[in-house]
């Protein structure tokens, strides 16, 4: 009972003033933000702001160079002992990744490979699933993002919007507690958009998924994000749910950034 | 003529015959030079054919006889063990050069410079002769007295030994330049695509950087496949045992210079062309998908 109210009260992502450059250009100044079970958070800002960048972070793909992030109460690409960050091993982040998914803005599906196979590679290889199970559980993602018998297709043989919905499922294969969304809609022609927004919308109406998802797509942020958070160059500029951040926002940057893309 | 009327056109769209075979422009040049080609190209083989220094009863008597056969095998076994041999190098050589570490880099870097810089018959007579300055190889750790293993070195280095480590240190550094080229040809994103499903470094190489590569990789590679084969005659230099060594060793015997040298010719080509046969299918089969 009380273990139980403690992981309620804990967040699933806690970033703690993370700072991040490239090389003379820094492109994340002092990021603080939470994340809660079950929560969709959606990340909205004008291009350059960093929102890739922090993404990216969260999941270790890019080293961070000031501050903490802590995914399910763990340091991402850091053990401590004896009160020490030591950096970690490549394996060791490995192991980090694989309970967080992630899309991409193009998918990046491997070409030489069928949908399936695209699904099931790093279930049987990391995570020790066997291959019939996997396949077998391959077969039911491919059906709940709608593409029941494409499985033997390659990425060229599937459209965009049905690239990214494997895209999506490849992600869930690995049964992540958080997912990591980048703009997933922004390659597509509009009239694809829908369909994967609607994958997304289930999984965020399931409860039991944490996402975080940079998107430009307000509507999608109005309907389905619990809150909004506002990057501009670098910095989370404001956050709130989605009615009060985008109806009447307080900040000046976030206002003028509503009625550019409104 | 630009001002055609209305009837005018009438008239000709009429007058089509829509059954009658449309007639062909005659191009009167290219037949002509084509004749001109043709004859040329007989004209060649019939001097040869014809000419008195060749003994082709010869040539064709050569063309199966054992010694060939087996220099022509062992042509084949160099070639075979050195382009599998320059392939592995090659990937481990491009690997390295990639490397965050800067020595692996500068050291991937050295070898291909030099390896591609030296001439094969140089670093084959090189190789050859290494018992002249080394006489012994042995393995161990560097600056101590800890050795796994030693023994002379012309009993390890024997033409056919030398020869095949010849070709292999000049190819794969070619190859590792193609190796190369085909996994920077891979974008970005499906690094991060893998490395966002947990999988390692030799994960991502094995399972999605080299089978993409591949495809980039296969056309030159099976260039680089057929040159190993052709430059694989220069092993003569140190008496490889190869066909040519062979040929070249008839002949000084029986003084058909020219003939043994059309025998080995004749193999040489019939290998090229085999290779080319399996390159394009091997070709055929990666660019599926
Ligand atoms: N690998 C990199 N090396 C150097 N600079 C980078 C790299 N990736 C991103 N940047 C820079 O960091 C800044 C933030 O980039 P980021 O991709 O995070 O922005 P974004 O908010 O996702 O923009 P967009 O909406 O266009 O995707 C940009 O100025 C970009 O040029
Ligand atoms: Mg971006």
């Amino acid at each position: 009972m009380s273990e139980k109210r403690e992981e309620m009260q804990n967040p699933v992502v806690e970033i703690n003033g993370v700072n991040k450059s490239y090389g003379h250009h820094q492109v994340l100044y002092d990021i603080d933000l939470t994340v809660d079970r079950g929560e969709t958070v959606c990340v909205i800002g004008p291009s350059g702001s960093g929102k890739s960048t922090l993404l990216r972070c969260i999941n270790f793909l890019e080293e961070i160079d000031a501050g903490q992030i802590w995914v399910n109460d763990t340091l991402i690409g850091y053990r401590v002992a004896n009160g020490r960050l030591h950096e970690m091993r490549e394996r060791e982040a490995c192991k980090q990744r694989v309970d967080i998914g992630m899309v991409f803005q193009h998918f990046n599906l491997f070409p030489h490979m069928t949908a399936l196979q695209n699904i099931t590679l790093s279930p049987v290889l990391n995570k020790g699933v066997p291959k019939a199970e996997a396949r077998a559980h391959g077969l039911e993602l491919l059906e709940r993002v709608g593409l029941k018998g494409r499985e033997n297709h390659y990425p060229s043989q599937l459209s965009g919007g049905q690239q990214q919905r494997v895209a999506i499922a490849r992600a869930l294969a690995m049964k992540p507690f958080l997912m990591l969304f980048d703009e997933p809609t922004s390659a597509l022609d509009p009239e694809l958009v829908g369909e994967v927004l609607s994958v997304m919308r289930d999984l965020a109406k399931s409860g039991s998924m944490t996402l975080i998802v940079v998107t430009h797509e307000i509507g999608f942020a109005r309907e389905v994000g619990d809150r909004v958070v506002f990057m501009d160059e670098g910095r989370v500029v404001e956050i709130g749910p989605p009615e009060k951040l985008l109806d009447s926002p307080k900040e000046e940057r976030t206002k003028a950034f509503l009625s550019a893309v409104l | 003529m630009t001002n055609v009327s209305i009837t005018d056109a009438k008239d000709v769209r009429e007058q089509i015959d829509p059954d009658a075979a449309v007639v062909p422009v005659r191009h009167w040049g290219r037949l002509l030079l084509s004749v001109v080609v043709a004859l040329l190209v007989l004209q060649v083989f019939w001097s040869f054919a014809t000419n008195p220094f060749i003994h082709w009863e010869v040539v064709a008597s050569f063309l199966l006889a054992p010694t060939i056969l087996k220099g022509l095998l062992a042509t084949l076994e160099i070639s075979v063990i050195a382009v599998v041999l320059s392939t592995v190098i090659a990937v481990v050589v491009a690997v390295m050069r990639m490397s965050k570490s800067v020595v692996l880099s500068t050291v991937a870097f050295g070898y291909v410079f030099v390896f591609r810089g030296i001439p094969l018959i140089v670093l084959l007579i090189l190789v050859g002769n290494i018992g002249l300055f080394m006489k012994q190889v042995s393995l161990g750790i560097p600056f101590t007295d800890i050795t796994f293993f030693s023994a002379p070195t012309n009993r390890i280095f024997t033409p056919f030994v030398a020869s095949i480590i010849g070709l292999s240190l000049c190819a794969s550094a070619y190859m590792s330049e193609i190796v190369r080229g085909g996994l920077l040809s891979i974008g970005r994103g499906q690094y991060q695509a893998a490395m966002a499903l947990g999988m390692d470094g030799r994960q991502t190489l094995r399972y999605i950087l080299l089978p993409q590569a591949m495809r980039v990789i296969v056309p030159p590679m099976g260039n680089e496949f057929i040159t190993t084969i052709k430059m694989s005659a220069l092993v003569a230099v140190i008496a490889g045992g190869d066909l040519l060594t062979v040929a070249q060793s008839i002949s000084g015997v029986n003084y058909r210079t020219i003939e043994m040298l059309f025998v080995a010719t004749f193999w040489y080509l019939a290998v090229v062309a085999a290779s080319s046969i399996i390159q394009h299918f091997v070709e055929r089969f990666t660019a599926e998908k």
